[in-house]
């Protein structure tokens, strides 16, 4: 995985589930995607506006003012599912290790209503985002 | 993506200590810049700043994490002799350089730092200053 790569792993319909190793690799094409990243997600305004449909990111160890989540309301704002996995369960900085590897530490409503939990594996959860959009 | 305008915090005969929010923002034109980033210190973030060719970095140790994952990039530099440190996750908000280098608190430094004089506790903009002063002493 590279910087400026997109590795699709699934799809449905016209969306997808897209590896990335860093948000920013993220653009406007991705409106119909979900997003696994290896990136943190503290912002979430990127990643909201490129109007992915769903992101699964690392919450950074969570960190002061749980900064490393902070991005998961910011897209709950925007009705959009978001979790993170746990920073010691998958490797910052490689989305192909949070997709592979990591547990959801952190989810936000609009997440948890697809039935995502604390303690899923990011694979589940991201098949519970796209699983959601073909409905 | 809309290219991020980095804030200069210093600047002498061209070279400069930079604020980034992420590190994917730095690129050629960093060449004589410390650059202080909201970025995690992970492998790829060690990866960008090689290629750009930067004189030191300062990130956030985003908890440091699965194999110590958080910090990757810092080691990466320090083995092409390019100091870097890691704020703590604890110290400064992920995602916001103005909060790395305004309020981090330094939690782990790469070989070439620790020649420099950078440690563990220090403040991000002491240890930046240091790089800084070095990327002058080298030119």
């Amino acid at each position: 995985m590279q910087h400026g790569q997109q590795k699709v792993v699934k799809t449905s319909g016209k969306s997808r589930i897209i590896i990335v190793e860093t948000s920013s690799d993220v653009n406007e094409s991705n409106s119909n995607d979900i997003i696994v990243t290896g990136s943190h997600q503290g912002s979430g305004s990127y990643l909201a506006g490129c109007k992915v449909k769903g992101a699964i990111g690392n919450d950074a160890g969570k960190g002061k003012q749980d900064a490393g989540i902070a991005g998961l309301k910011l897209l709950d704002e925007q009705g959009i599912p978001a979790a993170a996995v746990g920073n010691m369960t998958a490797k910052i900085g490689n989305g192909d290790s949070t997709y592979e590897q990591g547990n959801i530490s952190a989810v936000n409503e609009a997440a948890r209503k697809l039935g995502i939990s604390e303690g899923m594996s990011a694979k589940e959860a991201a098949d519970k985002m796209l699983q959601a959009l073909a409905r | 993506m809309v290219k991020e305008v980095h804030k200069v915090v210093k600047e002498s005969g061209g070279y400069r200590i930079i604020i980034a929010n992420s590190a994917t923002s730095i690129d050629d034109n960093n060449k004589k810049d410390v650059v202080v980033d909201g970025s995690h210190f992970g492998l790829n973030v060690g990866q960008y700043a090689l290629q750009a060719k930067i004189r030191g970095m300062i990130g956030n140790d985003a908890g440091i994490g699965l194999e110590e994952a958080g910090i990757a990039g810092l080691k990466l530099l320090g083995q092409h002799g390019v100091p870097g440190a890691a704020v703590s996750c604890m110290s400064a908000k992920i995602g916001n350089g103005t909060a790395t280098y305004e309020e981090g608190v330094i939690s782990v430094a790469n070989e070439t730092a620790k020649i420099l004089g950078i440690t563990k506790g220090m403040s991000a903009k002491e240890a930046a200053d240091k790089m800084f002063e070095a990327a002058l002493k080298q030119k």
